[in-house]
């Protein structure tokens, strides 16, 4: 056995070794066909091709493992940004809500001062507290099954209410 | 529509065509194509892959390492009668077979 059939042999041994395990079959079968190869040189180039094949070939496979991997980690992303547009988007609307209450209850006392509805402490309890609180839970209520993020992020929002009057309470 | 194949796999195509139901060694379509193995072995895994080609291990000869094998799967000889250029399969090794005598 001359020096380039042996060179060839030892680098398709090495590849084999190296190998991955998809790739490794196709390594061996390419080192048994070195054994049918007539001349020194052929063998030689048919060891650099298979190589080099080989190469590409778990180059390849690594790459869709790659892919697969970055996949489904977008998909958990993916779903953890919809919860959390969800809840955003629930707590948003909550917050909106007691505005648009706190901007009534703003606009009724200035339209009509005569009422004294800034003075009358159960004006503001009713509009800007238990309205709301009682829109919150029915509205959470309501979602929680098909639009969970949404009544999570409403239930937040009540929740900060409830824990802002309860501080406002102890205070006072 | 027809997919679209390179020249090279088409030759594989049509080597493995020549004797659809035999078994072939890699060296021996390699020689029969005059594709190198670099160009040859990958056209070969893909169409494993796709399961279009199934391989096996022959031991040829005693003494001697067994050799990997290849031929069409029922799927992959459809998709090679589909696509071969040369149709019947094989006419254009026989015409260059009685060419070189």
């Amino acid at each position: 056995m001359g020096a380039p059939r042996r060179f060839a042999a030892a680098l398709l041994t090495a590849v084999l070794r190296i190998a991955p395990p998809a790739s490794r079959e196709w390594a061996s079968a390419m080192l048994r066909e070195l054994d049918f190869i007539p001349g020194e040189w052929a063998a030689l180039f048919w060891a650099l091709g298979s190589a080099s094949a080989i190469v590409r070939h778990a180059a390849c496979n690594w790459r869709q493992w790659v892919t697969q991997l970055n996949s489904k980690r977008e998909e958990r992303m993916n779903s953890t940004g919809k919860k959390t547009i969800g809840v955003v988007s629930g707590a948003v609307s909550a917050i909106m809500l007691v505005a648009c209450a706190f901007g009534l209850l703003r606009l009724t006392s200035i339209l009509f001062p005569r009422l004294g509805i800034v003075n009358a402490g159960w004006t503001h309890i009713l509009t800007m507290i238990v309205i709301p609180e009682a829109i919150f839970i029915a509205a959470a209520v309501a979602l929680w099954r098909k639009r969970r993020p949404i009544a999570a992020g409403i239930l937040l929002i009540a929740v900060a209410i409830g824990v802002h009057i309860a501080v406002w309470a102890a205070i006072h | 529509m027809k997919p679209r194949l390179s020249p090279q796999t088409l030759e594989v195509i049509d080597a493995l065509l020549a004797a659809p139901r035999e078994w072939q060694y890699g060296y021996d379509i390699s020689r029969n194509t005059g594709l190198k193995s670099g160009t040859l072995y990958p056209i070969l895994m893909r169409m494993a892959d796709r399961k279009l080609l199934e391989t096996r291990w022959e031991a040829s000869e005693p003494g001697k390492p067994p050799r990997h094998m290849y031929r069409f799967t029922p799927e992959g000889l459809r998709f090679a009668r589909a696509n071969s250029p040369a149709q019947p399969a094989g006419s254009r090794r026989v015409a260059l077979s009685l060419e070189n005598g």
